[in-house]
C-alpha cells in the first residue's frame, strides 16, 4: 500500500478511537436528563422491576419465618396480627395496624416479605421508625429478636 | 403527584456502542494485516462472526436480566478487550517464530463472558453477598498469600504472584481483588458507626479503639507479606490501598488514609532499604539508564514510546516486540508505540471514563453495601491501571500488575469480567426505578405548615419551664450518642406552646430511654 493510504488509515483509527471518546461523553451528557414518568407510568414500571428476580425463599428458610406480629408496649400492647399479606401501619383508616398516637404518621410504615425474610419500610414519616432503636432509612430485615419500635409502640414478630 | 424522572434504560445506546467498539477493534486487526501483508488476514469473516457472537450474548444477557444497568460500562471493557487482543495478535505476528497467543487470549476472552454471563444471572442482587463478611475475608487472603506456599507458588520475574497447578498457571490475586472487595464493604457496613465515632482523639484526628484496630492491622500485615515475601509492591499497593479507601468511605475520617499512607509508606521504605529487588525498581524508575542490562525492558519501553511519538508508528509498522514481555505487563508500551501518545491518551482516558461510571454508580447507589462495593471495586481498578501503566511510562516504580483486560493472561481477564459483572449488577439496582415512591400526599412536610407568633415563656411567667417543642434527648445503646428531636404529627398547622406538647407516660419515657 502507499504510504500515504497507510498514513490516512492510520489517522482514521486514532480518530474512531476518539470518536468513541466522544459518544461516550454524549451518552454520559444525555444520561443526565432522566426519563419522565407520571405516578401511573411509574407504578408500571415498577411492576417491571417487580417481576425482576427477587431471590425466592427456599422451602426450610419458608418454615423459620416468623409467624406473628406481636405489640408488646404501647396503648394496644397485646395485640397480635397474622403476617403473610403486606402489612401497613398507620393512623389511616385502610392500614392493617392502626395505631392511634400523636407520634404516628398517616401512613408510616409497611412490613413485607422481601428476599431475606421479613422486612419493614419507612414510608417517609414524620418521626421515623426504629429498629434496635436505630432510625432505618432503607427497608431492613428484621427477625424475632429485633424491636420495631413506630412512635409509641413497641413490637416483635414471634411464631 | 408530580411526575418522577428516572433513568432511560439506553440499551440501544449500549448496543450502537457495542458496534463502535467492535469495529474499532477488528478495524485494528485488519490495519495490522493490511499494514504487513498488504490484504485482510485469512479467515476474516470467521473473526468478525466470533467477536460479534461472544459479544452478543453479553449485551443479551444484560438485555435480558439488567436492562436499566449502566449503558457504557460494557462497550468500553469491549473496546479495551478488543484492542488488547489486537495487540496480542500483532505480537504474535511480530515474533521471531509465529505465536498463537491471541487465539488463547480470544478463548479465554470467551469463558471470562460467559463468566460475566453467569456471574449476572446466577446473582441477580448483590446484597446476597453482604452475609458473610469474615468467611470471604478469609478466603480473600488465602488466595492473595497462595503463591508463597512451597511448591505450589512460582517466581515468576522476581515476582511470586503466581500458582502453577500442572501445566496450568493461575494469578489468584486477581480474584481475591473481588473477593476482598465484596469482604471489607461487608465488613465495613456493619462496623462503620463504631469505626468512626468511637475511641480517643489525638488532636482533631479521631484514632479508632486499639481492637477496632485489629483488621487493618491484618490487612497491613498481609500487603507487607505479599510485599516482602511474593516481592511485589503493586499487588501490596492494590489491597492496601483497597482497604483503606473503603475504610475512608465508609467512614468519612480524614484519620484513616492518613494512618494508611503512613503506614504503606514506612513498610515501602523498610522495603527499599532491605530488599535488592525493590531497589533494582527503584533505580529502574529514577534512573533507567546506569544499569541498561538490569533495566533493559523499562529502556526498550521508552525508546518504544519515543519511536512511536504523536501519532504512533500505526499498527503493525512499529517495533513492540523488542520489548520483552509486551504481551502481558508492557502491552500499553506497545500500544503506545503503535498508536502514539494520542492512541495511549485515549486507552488511559477509557479506563478513567469506566472508573467514573463506577463511582456514578457508587454516588446513586441506595444501600451502603452497594455504596461501599461500586466504589471499591471502581478504586482498586483505579488503582491497579494507575499502578502498572505509571509503571510502564516511568511514573511510579515498576510493579507486576496486569494491565485490566488488555494484557495477555486468562486468570486476570476472567477475573475483571466478572468485577465488572458485578459492577453491572450494580448499576442496574441503581438506576432502576425504586419500586414505589414515598407517598406525597398526606404527609405535610414541615414548609407546607403555616408560622405562627408564639409567646415565649419569659413572656409568659406562668407557663412551665419544659423546653418548648419536646427535644428528647435519646441515650442510644450503641457507642454513638444520637440525638432524636421528637415533633408531633399533626395534619393542622401545629402551633407550638407548651400547652400542647403531647402527653407523655411512663410507657414513653421508658421507650425514649431505651429499655424496652
Amino acid at each position: 500500500m502507499s504510504e500515504l493510504i497507510v498514513l490516512a488509515l492510520k489517522l482514521a483509527f486514532l480518530a474512531a478511537l476518539w470518536l468513541f471518546i466522544l459518544f461516550v461523553a454524549n451518552i454520559i451528557r444525555t444520561d443526565l436528563f432522566g426519563r419522565k414518568l407520571s405516578p401511573a407510568e411509574l407504578a408500571a414500571a415498577g411492576a417491571v422491576a417487580a417481576g425482576d428476580p427477587v431471590p425466592k425463599l427456599s422451602k426450610r428458610a419458608e418454615k423459620r419465618l416468623p409467624r406473628i406480629l406481636k405489640i408488646t408496649h404501647g396503648p394496644q400492647a397485646g395485640v397480635e396480627l397474622p403476617l403473610g399479606q403486606p402489612i401497613l401501619i398507620g393512623r389511616a383508616t385502610d392500614c392493617q395496624l392502626l395505631l392511634d398516637d400523636d407520634y404516628v404518621s398517616t401512613r408510616h410504615a409497611r412490613i413485607t416479605l422481601g428476599p431475606a425474610g421479613y422486612q419493614v419500610e419507612d414510608l417517609g414519616s414524620t418521626n421515623g421508625t426504629f429498629v434496635n432503636n436505630q432510625r432505618i432509612s432503607t427497608p431492613t430485615p428484621i427477625g424475632p429478636t429485633d424491636g420495631v419500635r413506630i412512635g409509641r409502640t413497641q413490637m416483635v414478630l414471634e411464631k | 403527584m408530580s411526575d418522577v424522572v428516572v433513568y432511560r434504560k439506553r440499551r440501544g445506546a449500549e448496543l450502537f456502542m457495542l458496534l463502535l467498539a467492535l469495529a474499532i477493534a477488528l478495524g485494528g486487526y485488519f490495519l495490522i494485516h493490511l499494514n504487513t501483508d498488504g490484504e485482510l488476514p485469512e479467515g476474516w469473516p470467521l473473526t468478525i462472526g466470533i467477536a460479534v457472537a461472544i459479544v452478543g450474548l453479553a449485551h443479551g444477557v444484560v438485555r435480558w436480566r439488567l436492562p436499566y444497568a449502566d449503558p457504557l460500562i460494557l462497550p468500553m471493557v469491549v473496546l479495551l478487550n478488543g484492542l488488547g487482543l489486537a495487540m496480542i495478535h500483532r505480537l504474535d505476528l511480530g515474533g521471531e517464530t509465529r505465536m498463537y497467543s491471541a487465539e488463547l487470549q480470544l478463548t479465554w476472552t470467551a469463558v471470562a463472558i460467559v463468566a460475566f454471563c453467569a456471574v449476572i444471572v446466577l446473582l441477580r442482587d448483590h446484597r446476597v453477598l453482604n452475609a458473610y463478611p469474615y468467611l470471604l475475608f478469609l478466603v480473600g487472603l488465602i488466595l492473595l498469600l497462595l503463591p508463597l506456599v512451597p511448591g505450589l507458588g512460582k517466581e515468576n520475574n522476581g515476582a511470586r504472584i503466581w500458582i502453577e497447578i500442572g501445566p496450568y498457571s493461575f494469578q489468584p490475586a486477581e480474584l481475591a481483588k473481588i473477593v476482598l472487595s465484596v469482604a471489607f464493604a461487608a465488613y465495613l457496613v456493619e462496623k462503620k458507626d463504631v469505626l468512626a465515632l468511637a475511641g480517643g482523639k489525638l488532636g482533631r484526628i479521631v484514632l479508632p479503639r486499639p481492637r477496632d484496630l485489629g483488621p487493618i492491622l491484618v490487612m497491613w500485615l498481609a500487603s507487607m507479606a505479599v510485599l516482602v515475601f511474593q516481592k511485589d509492591l503493586g499487588t501490596a499497593l492494590l489491597f492496601f490501598g483497597l482497604f483503606v479507601t473503603m475504610l475512608y468511605i465508609a467512614t468519612e475520617r480524614p484519620g484513616w488514609p492518613i494512618i494508611g499512607a503512613t503506614l504503606f509508606t514506612a513498610g515501602a521504605y523498610a522495603a527499599f532499604l532491605v530488599f535488592g529487588h525493590v531497589q533494582a525498581r527503584v533505580s529502574g524508575w529514577l534512573d533507567p539508564f546506569s544499569n541498561f542490562d538490569r533495566n533493559y525492558q523499562v529502556i526498550q519501553a521508552q525508546f518504544g514510546f519515543a519511536w512511536g511519538g504523536l501519532f504512533g508508528t500505526g499498527w503493525g509498522l512499529g517495533r513492540p516486540n523488542l520489548t520483552p514481555l509486551a504481551k502481558t505487563d508492557f502491552v500499553s508500551a506497545a500500544i503506545g508505540e503503535e498508536l502514539g501518545l494520542v492512541g495511549l491518551t485515549a486507552v488511559v482516558l477509557i479506563y478513567g471514563l469506566i472508573v467514573a461510571r463506577g463511582m456514578r454508580a457508587a454516588l446513586g447507589a441506595r444501600d451502603p453495601f452497594g455504596k461501599l462495593l461500586a466504589a471499591g471495586v471502581s478504586f482498586v481498578f483505579a488503582i491497579q491501571v494507575f499502578a502498572i501503566i505509571g509503571g510502564v511510562t516511568r511514573l511510579l516504580p515498576l510493579t507486576g500488575l496486569t494491565t485490566p483486560f488488555m494484557s495477555q493472561g486468562g486468570s486476570s481477564l476472567v477475573a475483571n469480567w466478572m468485577l465488572f459483572g458485578l459492577l453491572m449488577i450494580l448499576t442496574h439496582q441503581v438506576r432502576r426505578p425504586a419500586l414505589e415512591p414515598a407517598p406525597a400526599g398526606p404527609v405535610a412536610s414541615l414548609a407546607e405548615e403555616a408560622t405562627i407568633v408564639v409567646k415565649t415563656p419569659a413572656a409568659d411567667p406562668a407557663a412551665a419551664p419544659s423546653p418548648s417543642p419536646e427535644p428528647v434527648a435519646k441515650p442510644a445503646a450503641s457507642d454513638e450518642a444520637t440525638i432524636v428531636t421528637e415533633r408531633p404529627d399533626t395534619d393542622e398547622a401545629t402551633v407550638v406552646t407548651p400547652a400542647v406538647s403531647p402527653p407523655r407516660d411512663e410507657l414513653t419515657e421508658s421507650i425514649f430511654r431505651g429499655e424496652s
